[in-house]
């Protein structure tokens, strides 16, 4: 009896046993280090990407959407700082409104061509991606008093007034469809292997 | 189907067509294992970048790929408060019936309503564009049962009202 | 081009496959066994089982001269066949892994083997006369993650590795007293055991599916899950190669590549079909595939009777019957290998599927 409770004791007291030695030795499989998956990229300051904007929105003025888009992919951000990459994704976002619906193809087909055509489609990919990630996160902070499973009755009840929570998706619903047609037509032209490449990439934007 | 509703299928269906090459990989942590990687996550080499991608802010499809295994998480559109339990009753129905579905998983993760574990061994017995297009499937569906449900339930919430609880001439 | 000569022995996965030099038999890597497979007129019977594994069996090949069959599997182990009169005798091998062996190639010089492994490291395993066993030593360094695929340079010392760390690399596997000393090459002049002679990794960095040299050995191609193959040519010993090719493709990542000659690559995967590959150190370019889609051959397109439309409704709750492919194989290629081949040059390749399909290709 006494032999049963000092072995329990010892046991419970004996913290070592929960460590995760894994995790303690560089060598192991979770250790594994994931910046040798990609080449060391250049780091991209805030200015250049403020240099990168204005140029783009001269091009855009100028009507040479191809030319626009071409030049926020020749320069994806995959190593910059938060800032540096949200600026980028909204220019990326701002140039891929600006283009016609009918446009689309073609200007894809252009900006896929010539050296480096097929990187390019891939950068729009991630970007593309990382639009939809990042419009469903920022909602996700919102509605999060929304998403546990209790509902609680102090928020709205059953009540039908006041704002709609469905109302505010509109704005976004919007911009995502913007993604969501460009989605379509990046796989029409640089098919599955595009999304591939995405999810293989340890470059990201 | 509504006009947005397809590009936003379509690419759900695209993204999980690419994800879904999936080969037998043992477990390069535990000696003589073979488990999912996305579920264990042990090894961050076999890990892919996770997809999103989300039609507006209610609704979206999390594709978390993996060596031998994804994990697909969708969130189903709840408009209102009546809308958020049908969905809920309705997806606790299905996952407690999980063994029943193959690749439904028990619990869903953080933040969305559903989730399925599509692992090698069901590549390897089902065939693959048959997978996408249930998933495809059961999210064109679930939205029609949820508003059809929500439907039938004001509609016999209101004859429940007119006829029991008439008032007085 | 000649219709493809399609086996479909049973519905699990082929692992791997491997037919004996005469290609009068057929050994498959089956759930935990290996099965043998003989000719019969035009189909391939079932003559013999091999157990001794107890997990999935990864990888399987036979010698083409000796006949011996070495088979790896997840239970960490890997065993060779001797064909003896009384059937097939095993010998365990001492690999010293403690994860699952993945994938096992006989040299060309048929004196050693290499097992790649989920512990981070390549057994190079090869016959101890005085002890009666077979042996490894192993190529540990640099390696990262669990080796995919091996593949072997045509002087049975070079070995190539690909891993789920992106990245393709090429070894000495020089053992003394096994292998006499190999000729200079561009990969390496003096090359002691465990020499790195190339580690190469393409831009989106997807875990290496399989690799191969080209008939000459000059060049190194591998497949990674990025959709892409990367050709490699080496300049010189310790030098940066004189030229990286990678092809990104638009289809779905590739599982297993061969060259034909030296212009040309064939490779298989996710697609359920094979591709063509042109090109030369100037470049390479996806040119078309091996074989053309739809099968009216097979008859599948009868035409459709209005009763057998109303039983499709019936039965499926819709019109076409679309759970068929419209390639031969209908899961992902997970093998491709020569079947018939001179200097190099191949007319005939075999493929296993997923789908328990052999498939025999004319090129």
């Amino acid at each position: 009896m006494s032999i049963i409770r000092e072995h329990t004791q010892t046991t419970l007291s004996d913290a070592w046993r929960t460590i995760d030695i894994d995790a303690l030795d560089p060598d192991s499989a979770p250790n594994f280090d994931t910046s040798t998956l990609h080449p060391p990229q250049p780091e991209i300051t805030e200015a250049e990407v403020r240099q990168l904007t204005t140029q783009v929105r001269q091009l855009l003025r100028g009507g040479d959407a191809e030319g626009a888009l071409r030049g926020c992919l020749d320069m994806p951000v995959y190593n910059g700082s938060d800032g540096v990459k949200e600026m980028a994704m909204g220019l990326v976002v701002e140039v891929l409104q600006s283009i016609k619906a009918s446009e689309m193809v073609p200007v894809l087909r252009g900006v896929g061509e010539g050296v480096g055509g097929g990187e390019r489609v891939d950068v729009l990919m991630k970007y593309l991606y990382k639009g939809m990630a990042a419009a469903s996160s920022s909602s996700g902070a919102s509605s999060a008093p929304r998403t546990p499973t209790r509902v609680t009755p102090q928020q709205t009840g059953f009540s039908q007034m006041g704002p709609r929570p469905g109302a505010s998706a509109e704005s976004t619903g919007a911009a995502m469809s913007v993604l969501l047609s460009w989605h379509e037509k990046a796989v029409e032209v640089a098919g599955l292997g595009c999304i591939g490449r995405v999810m293989t990439d340890w470059r990201k934007v | 189907m509504s006009q947005s509703l397809r590009p936003y299928l379509q690419a759900v269906r695209s993204s999980l067509t690419a994800a879904l090459c999936l080969s037998n990989f043992a477990s390069q942590t535990a000696e003589r294992h073979n488990v999912p990687e996305v579920e264990a996550r042990t090894s961050p080499e076999v890990l892919l970048t996770p997809l999103t991608i989300a039609r507006n802010e209610n609704e979206r499809v999390l594709i978390e790929p993996s060596i031998n295994s994804i994990r697909i998480s969708i969130k189903i559109k709840q408009a209102d408060e009546i809308e958020h339990i049908l969905v809920h009753k309705f997806t606790r129905f299905l996952t407690q019936r999980a063994e029943s579905f193959f690749i439904l998983r028990r619990k869903p993760i953080k933040g969305y309503d559903i989730s399925f574990l599509i692992t090698n061994f069901h590549t390897e017995e089902m065939l693959k564009h048959k997978l996408v297009d249930f998933i495809i499937q059961f999210m064109e569906e679930v939205d029609k049962e949820i508003s059809e449900m929500k439907l039938f339930l004001n509609a016999r919430a209101r004859f429940v009202a007119e006829s029991f609880l008439t008032p007085f001439d | 081009m000649a219709a493809p000569e399609v086996h479909h022995l049973f519905h699990n996965p082929i692992a791997d496959h491997s037919f004996s030099a005469d290609h009068s038999t057929l050994a498959i890597a089956r759930d935990t066994t290996v099965e043998l497979y003989g000719r019969a007129g035009s189909a391939f019977k079932l003559q013999d089982e091999l157990k001794g594994h107890d997990k999935t069996v990864t990888s399987i090949d036979i010698a083409p001269n000796s006949g011996r069959i070495v088979s790896c599997s997840q239970d960490r182990n890997a065993l060779v066949w001797e064909p003896t009169p009384q059937g097939y005798k095993p010998t365990l091998v001492l690999l010293r892994i403690n994860r699952a062996a993945t994938f096992v190639r006989w040299s060309p010089s048929e004196t050693k083997f290499a097992v790649g492994s989920g512990d981070r490291l390549i057994a190079v395993c090869y016959f101890e006369p005085e002890n009666d066993w077979w042996v490894s030593k192993h190529l540990k360094k640099p390696i990262r993650s669990t080796v995919t695929t091996l593949a072997w340079h045509p002087n049975s010392v070079l070995l190539a590795a690909g891993s789920t760390d992106a990245h393709a690399r090429v070894f000495s596997s020089f053992i003394k007293g096994v292998d006499p000393r190999p000729d200079p090459t561009a990969w390496g002049e003096r090359l002691p055991f465990n020499t790195v002679c190339g580690e190469y990794m393409n831009n989106s960095a997807g875990w290496v599916h399989s690799v191969a040299f080209s008939p000459s050995g000059d060049a190194l191609a591998f497949a990674a899950h990025d959709s892409s193959i990367t050709v490699v040519y080496p300049s010189a010993p310790d030098q940066p190669p004189r030229a990286v090719v990678s092809v990104n493709t638009q289809l779905l990542p590739f599982m297993s590549l061969i060259w034909n000659g030296e212009a040309e690559i064939i490779a298989a995967g996710y697609d359920c079909e094979a591709f063509r590959f042109r090109g030369s150190v100037d470049g390479w370019e996806l040119s078309s595939a091996v074989a053309a889609k739809g099968r009216e051959g097979h008859g599948d397109q009868r035409e459709e009777s209005a009763l057998n439309m109303f039983k499709q409704m019936d039965l499926k709750g819709k019109v076409k019957d679309d759970t068929q492919l419209k390639t031969v194989h209908q899961n992902t290629v997970t093998m491709i290998r020569p079947y018939e081949h001179s200097n190099g040059v191949v007319r005939k390749f075999s493929s296993s599927g997923v789908d328990g399909r052999i498939v025999i290709w004319t090129v």
